[in-house]
């Protein structure tokens, strides 16, 4: 019998090119932590002669000894919990109901709302009004502050209301038909129907919050509020100029660079954790099934 | 349970009146069905009745209460929607549940009620699962279980089968009717399916562009069309419409059937219409295909008319002939001969003039025979 192909030499070189190019995604991508793992386990020495490239010389956890062992590392990471899980948990508690709200067509000024919430995303006032809004709130070096002030973001409003604006509307009649109040819809119906956008509205959450380094360096003072990326920069920037610490590498198999490394990894760890958890939801299949189309 | 009153129901969309002043009355216990084709209002005022859509004038009464402004929850009707409408999160058996869990009501009224629907729908196998692992017929068993748990005054149904494959909507059809024996409660049913209202049906109301055409008991309507939109929206395949012109043929009345790039052919007409018809009068004459025969059985009502056969759809026992009376395309409906293809070769075809129908052709309004 002969033998044929389903598919034509143009796609045959089209799915190869494909499949490079993606590699080549991948290992750009791939490459920076496997980087920062090997020389947050191999020693100071030999990542400061250049000899880690890919795999890790002189396997050792002395920086990850040192970073364990200080007490401001353990501070910053439960503030960067504080913020990134409470932070998130409240910025979903205010952009759920605003975006459904929004959602809704008989909302009075609907229109004017929503064109006001989306102005933001082009125009805003700027650092200085905004600290100054900040002190004037007097939620300057408060870690409620610092929660608050970024507990809404425009944009995640938007692809919220959009979202909700998607859910068919049979079942919203249905509930109501039901007898389900405003809050039982939002809560029974439309949540549930837009977990996967509420969670990937979640996420962006937890990613901005956890990587928020910029206000929090500006809003606060104190260092028992730090989060780790403060804490990251401090030991990159304060080390540097630390005799103490300079001296201590000469005793120490920990450089300046695995040490830094070690921070990294250890605060890449709880994002690296959560995502493949909650990767499910990132389609919109949860509707299948309940309405024919 | 409670009947249901319309009165002068308008809906209207900015200045567009969709539903024009509807007045119906829906007996306790009652099956109406709503029939019409697409865009005659026929669901806008199942959405009113059931208060999804507000209403522009006029009052709908529940058991007695005008419901106007009354929310949809409160007004003790629910609803199976076209689409099911099934929330894909919760199981059956949380589905079913839902509208007695947002009224609050107590988790062993909940149980109860759920197996008893579930036992009546015969569910009770698939309580555990998502809609998304159910066929179409348990997904709209499990909308209808949702409507009654709640032991409402009126069940409203939104074209439940459209969904559903000829088979399965056969079987839920029987389904429904055997529910609504069971249970008794007051149904409305939209539906643009004739073979729907003609079996599910107490009484049909025919409705057109917002308009109320006839109402009436299904076999009411189907031998008695009040105008020629009824008579040709009932029946499967439905009534054939021939153009004519009122004259006389040896003193009787008669139709001149328009021939339609070819030559007019005289029909008689019963004489009963004498009295209803004029000279010249421009008519359309109605013939249900089933009506039709060809051979010397159909006895001497029958007249014979030259017809011309285009196409012969065979049914099995029956089949349909679609050919051409004086040029006008007409369907008649015949016994399956032995060998089907004879009746590609028919030259004529007979019409039993007692059992023809007459309607004005400018009002469309159906001309009595029985002056």
């Amino acid at each position: 019998m002969a033998s044929f192909n389903l598919y034509s030499r143009g796609d045959r070189i089209f799915g190869y090119a494909n499949a490079a190019l993606i590699g080549l995604f991948v290992i750009s991508t791939l490459y920076p932590f496997i980087y920062l793992l090997a020389v947050s386990i191999s020693s100071g020495a030999a990542v400061t002669s250049g000899q880690v490239v890919l795999f890790p010389k002189d396997l050792t956890l002395a920086a990850y000894e040192f970073v364990l062992s200080d007490r401001l590392f353990w501070i910053a990471y439960g503030n960067t919990f504080i913020y990134t899980f409470g932070g998130t948990a409240i910025s979903l508690a205010i952009m759920i109901p605003g975006a459904y709200a929004l959602s809704r067509p008989r909302l009075r000024g609907r229109k004017f709302l929503n064109l006001m919430v989306a102005f933001t995303l082009w125009f805003n006032a700027g650092m200085i009004p905004f600290f100054l809004n900040m002190r004037d709130l007097g939620l300057l070096d408060s870690r409620f502050g610092l929660i608050i002030g970024f507990a809404c973001n425009a944009f995640n409003v938007i692809l919220l209301r959009n979202f909700f604006e998607g859910v068919p509307k049979s079942f919203e009649e249905a509930a109501k038909m039901d007898g389900a109040s405003e809050f039982q819809l939002l809560w029974k119906v439309f949540i549930p129907l837009s977990k996967p956008a509420i969670i990937t509205v979640g996420l962006f959450c937890i990613v901005s919050r956890w990587n928020s380094y910029f206000w929090a360096m500006v809003l606060l003072r104190g260092e028992e509020k730090i989060p780790l990326q403060l804490y990251l920069k401090r030991i990159i920037v304060d080390l540097t100029a630390n005799d103490e610490f300079a001296s201590s590498l000469l005793t120490n198999r920990y450089s300046f660079e695995t040490v830094t490394a070690a921070i990294m990894i250890a605060s890449i760890i709880p994002v690296l954790l959560i995502y493949p958890s909650i990767q499910k939801y990132f389609n919109k299949g949860i509707t299948l099934g309940g309405v024919k189309e | 349970m409670s009947a249901v009153e319309l009165n002068d129901v308008v809906k209207r969309y900015g200045a567009l009146e969709v539903v024009h002043s509807v007045n119906l009355n829906v007996a306790t216990g009652e099956f109406i069905v709503l029939v019409g084709p697409s865009g005659c209002g026929k669901s806008t005022t199942l959405r009113m009745i059931a208060g999804l859509e507000e209403i522009s004038d006029g009052t709908i009464s529940i058991g007695g209460r005008v419901v106007n402004r009354m929310a949809p929850k409160d007004r003790d009707v629910a609803m199976v929607f076209q689409n099911y409408a099934l929330y894909p999160h919760l199981n059956v058996a949380e589905n079913i549940a839902f509208g007695l869990r947002v009224r609050r009501e107590k988790n062993e009224v909940v149980e109860a009620a759920v197996n008893e629907a579930a036992t009546i729908l015969d569910l009770t196998p698939y309580l555990k699962r998502k809609p998304a692992d159910l066929s179409g017929g348990q997904r709209q068993r499990v909308a209808m279980g949702r409507a009654i748990v709640r032991k409402p005054k009126v069940f409203l149904f939104d074209e439940p089968l459209s969904n559903l494959d000829a088979k399965l909507r056969t079987q839920m059809r029987a389904e429904i009717k055997r529910l609504h024996k069971r249970m008794g409660v007051t149904s409305i049913y939209v539906t643009h399916d004739q073979v729907e209202a003609m079996t599910l049906a107490d009484r049909i109301v025919v409705m057109n562009a917002g308009r109320v055409e006839q109402v009436g008991s299904p076999m009411e309507l189907f031998l008695n069309p009040a105008n020629a939109f009824v008579a040709s929206f009932l029946g499967s395949p439905p009534m054939n419409l021939l153009r004519a012109t009122v004259t006389s043929l040896n003193g009787e009345p008669a139709a001149r059937i328009d021939g339609v790039h070819t030559d007019a052919i005289e029909l008689k007409l019963p004489v009963s219409f004498v009295a209803s018809l004029e000279a010249d009068q421009r008519i359309l004459v109605g013939v249900r295909p089933e009506h039709f025969s060809i051979g010397p059985e159909a006895g001497a009502q029958g007249q014979p008319i030259a017809a011309t056969v285009d196409l012969v759809e065979p049914l099995g026992s029956e089949a349909l002939l679609h050919s051409r009376i004086a040029g006008q395309p007409i369907v008649a409906k015949l016994e399956t001969p032995a060998d089907v293809r004879k009746l590609s070769e028919i030259g004529e075809l007979k019409i039993p003039t007692d059992r023809l129908h007459v309607f004005d052709a400018a009002s469309g309004k159906a001309v009595s025979g029985h002056a």
